[in-house]
């Protein structure tokens, strides 16, 4: 058994599919990663200040 | 342990964040590694003798099709647990997987046309298959756009929890439609196929696989996304203690 990467005709189909599905899900797990950070981050920040405030 | 505390970590804010500290890069790996098997297999078997190499398609079409159902069973549960049980932890459930679930039906539906223009000789047809799941497209884009038109977040989190369980409806069409109606698209090969019409075995591995991958990468996604929602909420709490605090 060898890998198949000869799509033949419809190559120009196939990759696309491929390609659109990668970035997708580049696009997806970037954007929660990035939602998570900036919300841990801006909640921290809030509490020091809230904790400074009151000490 | 009390059984009545056994679910805790699904409903307790601290303790789902500590359990999905954990159990969210834990399935982000089991997804890539799913992933990677899956990807090395769909590149080693042979191409069909009707379809040809069209045939690998599949191993991304019928993962993103079947997820993005199964993505929209969760909205509806954590949908009807935030409307009847006022459950803040499912709120914010239904809200985080509805982006999810809006990617891989808009996958499903990308995939299926690049496999439907060589195959069907169209990129796209209105029959029921196709009609139902962009209709399933809509309503996860109807949920994001109502809960983000309205100002008052708890009127907006009650609307978009009845425009999720009024698309719930919409579920059996899209399973069911290739049986109920004459469609172009065909039958179902994988879950209650009919004899024959199921996957042959040497691409039901990578289709198993690559469906666990979807699984896994929905998993791994909804979990940080839940926690994102939970730090938002925390963060906008401490806000308002600030700006009292300051007063």
């Amino acid at each position: 058994m060898s890998f198949d990467f000869d799509a033949g005709k419809y190559a120009a189909y196939l990759w696309p599919a491929f390609a659109i599905s990668a970035v997708a899900f580049a696009w997806l797990i970037a954007d929660s990663l990035a939602g998570a950070r900036r919300w841990k981050r801006q909640a921290e920040r809030l509490q020091a200040e809230l904790d400074e405030l009151k000490s | 342990m009390d059984a009545r505390h056994t679910f805790d970590f699904l409903t307790n804010p601290e303790r789902f964040m500590t359990f999905s500290r954990w159990a969210a890069p834990l399935l982000g790996v089991l997804s890539t590694l799913a992933a990677i098997a899956g990807l090395v297999m769909t590149f080693l078997v042979p191409e069909d003798y009707q379809q040809g190499d069209t045939v690998r398609m599949m191993f991304i079409h019928i993962p993103a099709a079947v997820l993005s159902m199964f993505i929209y069973v969760c909205l509806g549960v954590a949908s009807f647990l935030a409307l009847v049980f006022r459950q803040a932890l499912a709120d914010l459930a239904a809200q985080a997987c509805a982006p999810i679930g809006a990617v891989y039906t808009a996958l499903a539906l990308i995939t299926g046309s690049l496999w439907g223009k060589p195959m069907w000789g169209t990129w796209w047809v209105w029959d029921a298959r196709l009609t139902s799941v962009l209709v399933l497209l809509l309503f996860y884009l109807g949920y994001m756009a109502l809960r983000g038109s309205l100002e008052d977040e708890q009127k907006a989190a009650r609307a978009a929890a009845i425009l999720a369980l009024v698309g719930v409806i919409n579920l059996p069409v899209v399973k069911f439609s290739v049986d109920w109606w004459n469609t172009l698209h065909q039958g179902s090969s994988t879950f209650m196929a009919a004899k024959g019409d199921g996957l042959p075995a040497i691409y039901a591995w990578p289709a198993a696989l690559m469906g666990l991958a979807y699984l896994g990468g929905f998993g791994a996604l909804w979990l940080v996304r839940i926690r994102a929602l939970v730090w938002r909420r925390k963060a906008r709490g401490l806000s308002l203690k600030l700006a009292e605090t300051a007063r």
